[in-house]
């Protein structure tokens, strides 16, 4: 069982689909969810957390079903919102607190974490001021604060740095990073930005026009990929390069001695040392390139119907 | 989590049950609504009356008072399904004041701040979201509606020599049961018409307007087409019906405009059900764009 398993996920809004046929079990300690706008992400949240009925398939959360055991579901997940979403009205240690309240803990202890998350996330010394008098960073966190203050097992964070200046944008990732080392709560991440799924996710679903483009582990995604590398040589580089197509690798040379190879996994550097060595080419340079998460959300958007093999369910 | 460490520390205490979810809106609400000076303004204003009233039953049935009076007999206030009917109506339109100011406060806040994703996306449901407040509004009028109006019964009760209070039970019962209906229908009323404004101020007239311009329109209707039913578009009119009927008071209509009990709960049910369809259409954690 994953901690989100979909199984045949189709969601109707009026007469759109906006989700469909979406399978696959997220598994992941922190998951990533990415697409361009309009590719079904917040739909997909809204979907877990209950606010959009299936049309057809199932979304299931820690096994219990996003409609039928909504309230337990709901009890289970903290969900920082993409957009202001608040009781501006309130202090922020009362706002937290009610969420806290909302969620299920009793009144006391829910004071208690209101006042420990605020000072977790850095709004400690703020916490009596009206969230409305709060900066666009500081109710992000407030955001955070009341997500996190009932101790959710999966914690749905909505674009988290959305509109954050550097500084801030760096505080919130680290928060998310913390949180995910302490290894009590999953983390489902939705973003635009690449580097902030890169930074903080072990696993990545992709989605395009309601369809998974692709859903793997990063790490994984990176390994399983060719090697890239790029190396400048002085010499026979004609030769040279025949002699490393003797080994398997893909190449192409071009001029003043730049070879660009992809290598199979049983390839090392050092067998491309000993041919460079065999016949007399030296090598200036090497660089190696593994894929970077906007190369995986590339390739998933240019193959999105091809993708749907390599998911891995 | 901890203040002092700084780390996050997972929840492993108790949990409340579900259904006390809903208490804890209602707490929320009824805090939100009392924390302004106008609510206790209003809150003051509205006990105003109850405490002429208290002052009136003493005066009827205190011998000294009587004779300090001139000696006049206790017809010069009388208790009786009348007068009940009064200090009724008088705290039944100071509730429509009360709710017109508290019911926006409790709904356009969260509306203005987009507070209802973060709020439904905890374990409650639109429903409860929407009984939590309903419960906070009814709480809030209950104390200058039902609640003054038995204390002022239960007075009369304890001060007349006679065995009043128990021949007169029905006047508790409709007292009770008049405010409920009303409160009840100022609530659904309230919430229904604050979901739909983002204003506070926009929303306290058009509580004021919904009562009172069907009444208008109702006049109209009356008086052009010649029949009794235009009044059921008049809530002050079928309400003011109602509690006669309830406590036993004589009726103050003519006859040929008195409107069936079953058409002014018809009638009555009717918005209700207006007041929740409006409600199922704005109390949502996220809008649909059709298409």
């Amino acid at each position: 069982m994953g901690i989100v398993d979909l199984n045949g996920l189709e969601v109707r809004l009026g007469n759109r689909i906006v989700l469909d046929g979406l399978t696959g079990s997220l598994q992941g300690q922190a998951i990533g969810l990415l697409g361009p706008n309009g590719a079904g992400k917040s739909t997909l949240i809204n979907t877990l957390l209950g606010f959009h009925p299936p049309s057809r398939g199932t979304a299931r959360v820690f096994g219990l079903d996003s409609q039928r055991d909504r309230a337990r579901v709901r009890g289970a997940i903290g969900y920082m919102p993409e957009n202001d979403s608040f009781i501006g009205n309130l202090s922020g240690v009362r706002f937290v607190r009610f969420m806290a309240e909302l969620a299920g803990l009793p009144a006391a202890e829910a004071l208690e974490r209101a006042h420990e998350a605020l000072f977790y996330v850095g709004l400690g010394e703020v916490r009596y001021r009206k969230v409305n008098t709060y900066s666009l960073g500081m109710k992000q966190l407030v955001k955070l604060a009341q997500a996190l203050a009932h101790g959710p097992r999966l914690l749905i964070l909505d674009e988290p740095t959305n509109g954050l200046d550097p500084m801030a944008r760096q505080r919130m990732i680290q928060l998310i990073k913390e949180i995910r080392k302490e290894g009590s709560v999953r983390l489902l991440i939705s973003s635009h930005l690449l580097r902030d799924i890169d930074e903080t996710c072990d696993e990545v679903l992709i989605l395009k026009n309601g369809r998974i483009a692709a859903l793997c582990n990063i790490e994984e995604e990176r390994r399983s990929n060719r090697s890239f590398m790029e190396l400048e040589t002085v010499g026979a580089t004609e030769k040279f390069s025949v002699g490393i197509r003797g080994l398997g690798c893909e190449c192409a040379c071009f001029p003043g001695g730049r070879i660009e190879l992809v290598i199979p996994d049983h390839i090392e550097a050092r067998d491309l040392y000993v041919i460079a060595s065999e016949q007399g080419v030296q090598i200036r340079r090497m660089n190696r390139r593994r894929d970077s998460l906007e190369d995986i959300f590339l390739r998933a958007m240019e193959n999105e119907m091809g993708r749907t093999a390599h998911v891995g369910v | 989590m901890s203040v002092y460490k700084h780390i996050y520390r997972a929840y492993s205490g108790k949990v409340t049950p579900v259904w006390t979810r809903v208490l804890v809106l209602a707490r929320y609400g009824f805090a939100e609504a009392w924390s302004s000076k106008i609510t206790i303004g209003l809150f003051t204003l509205c006990l105003l009356p109850p405490i002429v009233s208290l002052i009136g039953i003493y005066l009827a049935n205190n011998p000294l008072a009587r004779a300090l009076m001139g000696g006049q007999g206790p017809q010069t206030v009388t208790i009786d399904a009348r007068f009940f009917l009064v200090a009724l109506q008088v705290q039944s339109w100071f509730a429509l004041a009360l709710a017109s100011w508290i019911a926006p406060r409790l709904i356009t806040f969260d509306l203005a701040d987009n507070a209802l994703p973060i709020l439904l996306s905890h374990p409650i449901s639109r429903f409860g979201y929407v009984l939590g407040k309903f419960l906070a509004l009814f709480a809030s009028l209950s104390v200058v509606t039902w609640a003054p109006c038995l204390l002022l019964f239960a007075y009369q009760g304890y001060s007349s020599p006679l065995p009043w209070a128990a021949a007169n039970l029905r006047i508790a019962a409709g007292l009770l049961a008049g405010a409920l209906i009303w409160i009840a229908f100022l609530s659904m009323l309230g919430l229904a018409l604050s979901s739909w404004v983002k204003w506070r101020v926009v929303a306290t007239g058009a509580i004021f307007a919904a009562v009172f311009v069907p009444a208008g329109v109702g006049a109209i209707v009356t008086g052009v087409l010649r029949t009794k039913w235009g009044f059921l578009l008049n809530i002050p009119f079928m309400m003011s019906t109602l509690w006669q009927r309830l406590l036993g008071a004589p009726e103050s209509a003519r006859a040929r405009f008195s409107l069936p009990t079953e058409a002014i709960a018809a009638m009555l049910i009717l918005a209700c059900c207006l007041c929740v369809a409006m409600l199922h259409a704005r109390i949502r954690a996220r809008e649909v764009v059709r298409g």
